[in-house]
């Protein structure tokens, strides 16, 4: 009887943990993947991500105002006219909708619907401010030590940027 | 360092060696192929944007290309800084600089998704990202390469490199390095 109690709980928490499982999206934002919670079934259908606001910060760093979607100096207001495009509430909860936010703000996406990934590429203007300031992007990578470089530390020196990979 | 370490190790490097994962120089530049370089002067200000690097004549005989004349250019403006004939001006670096293509940032996003989908272990839901990062921007052999490199080819993408090469047909695999033709004495 013991054993089949056991067996009956394993079953119980297998269940569990893939049900929680699925009731996990990912977000890749800025090239950080951040689980957030699933939205309630009007909201989860179609390719759409709707996040809660408390997720909206986690994963974007984004913040709602009243003046509109905020972060730091950066406010992109939302259109009056297509605040439910935005918006929704369920229950007690607000949720936003992060795709039409991309779209308003033109940022590239791609989404896997069956294993629940979002990824968020820059906005234009972040890709593109180099074509007109001519200043070359910085990054920072580990050299092969493990050592985090910056480009930024290389001022004072040419630097021959050169790319190469092993395929 | 598991797929590359062999290489850096042999060729004992005196520059800095970064290890770049999740591809973003080849992003943040707009890079579609290897070996590409940047030139970057002191003050941080591009002077040659993206162009075919290679500094050895080991495959030649595949794209036409000599690694003297290049070399030479690197060392002529390593001398002479901006004032070098190879470093271009800002007016000249505009012309070549364009915006991206909006179909090349989604392509972007969907390399990036597939990426994530092949590390966390669902390397055949990749393939359908990596197959749209190809279709969206053709011109990228960063996209090919690495989707095949992970998969099998034949199977999964009914293709290869040199079925690919091949269709180019003619065209040149790397974009054309535009040197000045004569080094002018300063």
């Amino acid at each position: 009887m013991k054993l089949q109690s056991l067996l009956a709980a394993l079953a119980l928490c297998t269940f569990f943990a893939t049900s929680a499982f699925a009731d996990v999206r990912t977000v890749i934002f800025d090239n950080v993947a951040t689980e957030v919670a699933s939205p309630p079934a009007p909201l989860a259908t179609g390719e759409d991500l709707w996040v809660t606001l408390a997720d909206l910060t986690k994963a974007t760093k984004f913040v709602l105002k009243p003046q509109g979607v905020c972060r730091d100096e950066l406010c992109f207001p939302i259109p009056k006219a297509r605040k439910s495009a935005f918006l929704s509430l369920q229950g007690k909860i607000t949720w936003f909708n992060l795709s039409e936010f991309a779209r308003l703000t033109k940022q590239p996406t791609a989404n896997d619907a069956e294993h629940a990934v979002w990824f968020f590429g820059p906005r234009p203007e972040e890709q593109n401010s180099f074509v007109s300031s001519l200043m070359a992007p910085n990054f920072r990578l580990p050299d092969a030590s493990g050592k985090m470089r910056s480009l930024r530390e290389f001022r004072g020196k040419k630097v021959l940027l050169l790319t190469w990979a092993s395929w | 360092m598991k797929d590359a370490g062999k290489w850096i190790e042999a060729a004992k490097p005196e520059y800095t060696v970064l290890i770049d994962e999740k591809h973003l120089v080849t992003r943040l530049y707009d890079m579609v192929n290897v070996p590409t370089a940047v030139w970057i002067n002191e003050k941080g200000r591009i002077v040659r944007p993206n162009e075919v690097a290679y500094v050895d004549n080991r495959y030649t005989s595949m794209h036409k290309l000599q690694a003297e004349e290049y070399l030479a250019a690197i060392r002529d403006w390593a001398e002479n800084g901006d004032r070098s004939i190879y470093a271009l001006s800002e007016t000249e670096l505009k012309e070549r600089l364009a915006p991206q293509n909006p179909d090349w940032a989604r392509a972007s996003a969907e390399f990036g998704l597939a990426e994530y989908l092949y590390k966390n272990n669902q390397g055949a839901a990749s393939i359908k990202h990596y197959k749209e990062a190809q279709r969206l921007n053709p011109d990228n052999w960063n996209y090919k390469r690495q989707a095949w490199a992970l998969a099998d080819a034949e199977k999964d993408y009914g293709t290869s490199f040199m079925k690919e090469v091949q269709k180019l047909n003619g065209k040149p695999y790397y974009p054309p390095r535009r040197l000045p033709e004569t080094k002018k004495k300063n």
